[in-house]
């Protein structure tokens, strides 16, 4: 029996860390009925994580909520993570020092590897950044 | 809710241990694995290995997590040593260059050679 694969699917999280699990494994299934090879299932559902768990740290109390989009077509699947919080800046990305233990932008390096295409939008006067991540498929 | 992980440790000689993670490493349960390594540190243990055979994944929290607890190794004058990740896992520390920062061998006991357990 083949799977319809939905166009469009819409998770809001709470703004928790031991929610970060329950997107990704959403990616991951979802993932996993386009088709995508394990290591893509494996790489999608990292991203998605890692924007995940980005948002959970940079938003505040004032945004109790993640919301995870999934859109797919004949060619790819995109990802956004749209948070309502103060926004960050995606250029400051620390280099990895081993004195420091907080190293943040980490999880924008290892998307950026990860995905075909990374944007991210941050809305500086209304608040708020959206994490976007396409994964292209292959064609058959 | 916190993901599915088991935390084993254990000394295996003055001042060495190893430090098993089994399953999946996140944000959600980073804790646990860095409460772990600083209770090992202070039972003692400044030659530690940390065994990835096990984990099936592992996010850039965890990877800080271990960071943290190369930083408080070497500052107590210690040597750590990964062991054994998965191929996924590994390629986590290659993306990162942390596989520059970490000593990462291919199986426990050669990793508990190198750091003198």
């Amino acid at each position: 029996m083949n799977a319809v694969v939905p166009s469009q699917v819409e998770l809001r999280i709470p703004r928790s860390c031991e929610f970060v699990r329950v997107a990704r494994k959403t990616a991951g299934a979802l993932a996993h009925q386009l088709q995508f090879t394990l290591h893509e299932v494996y790489d999608i559902e990292l991203a998605v994580g890692e924007a995940c768990t980005n948002a959970v740290e940079h938003v505040g109390e004032q945004c109790p909520e993640i919301l995870v989009r999934f859109s797919v077509d004949e060619q790819a699947l995109v990802m956004e993570v749209i948070d309502r919080g103060p926004g960050f800046d995606p250029e400051h990305t620390p280099a990895v020092n081993v004195q420091d233990e907080t190293i943040g932008g980490l999880g924008l390096l290892v998307i950026r590897s990860l995905m075909d295409e990374l944007e991210v939008k941050c809305d500086s006067s209304a608040g708020g950044a959206c994490v976007r991540m396409v994964k292209y498929r292959k064609r058959q | 809710m916190a993901t599915p992980l088991r935390v084993s440790s254990r000394l295996t000689g003055e001042g060495s241990a190893v430090l098993s993670l089994a399953g999946e490493v996140d944000v959600s349960n980073t804790p646990e694995v860095r409460e772990a390594g600083v209770k090992l540190l202070s039972d003692g243990a400044t030659r530690l290995v940390v065994d990835l055979s096990q984990t099936e994944y592992m996010d850039s929290a965890g990877l800080g997590t271990l960071i943290g607890m190369l930083k408080r190794v070497k500052e107590a004058g210690g040597a750590m040593a990964i062991a054994g990740p998965q191929s996924q896992v590994r390629r986590l520390f290659e993306i990162t260059g942390l596989d520059q920062i970490f000593a990462i061998y291919e199986d426990l006991g050669t990793a508990t050679k190198e750091v003198g357990g």
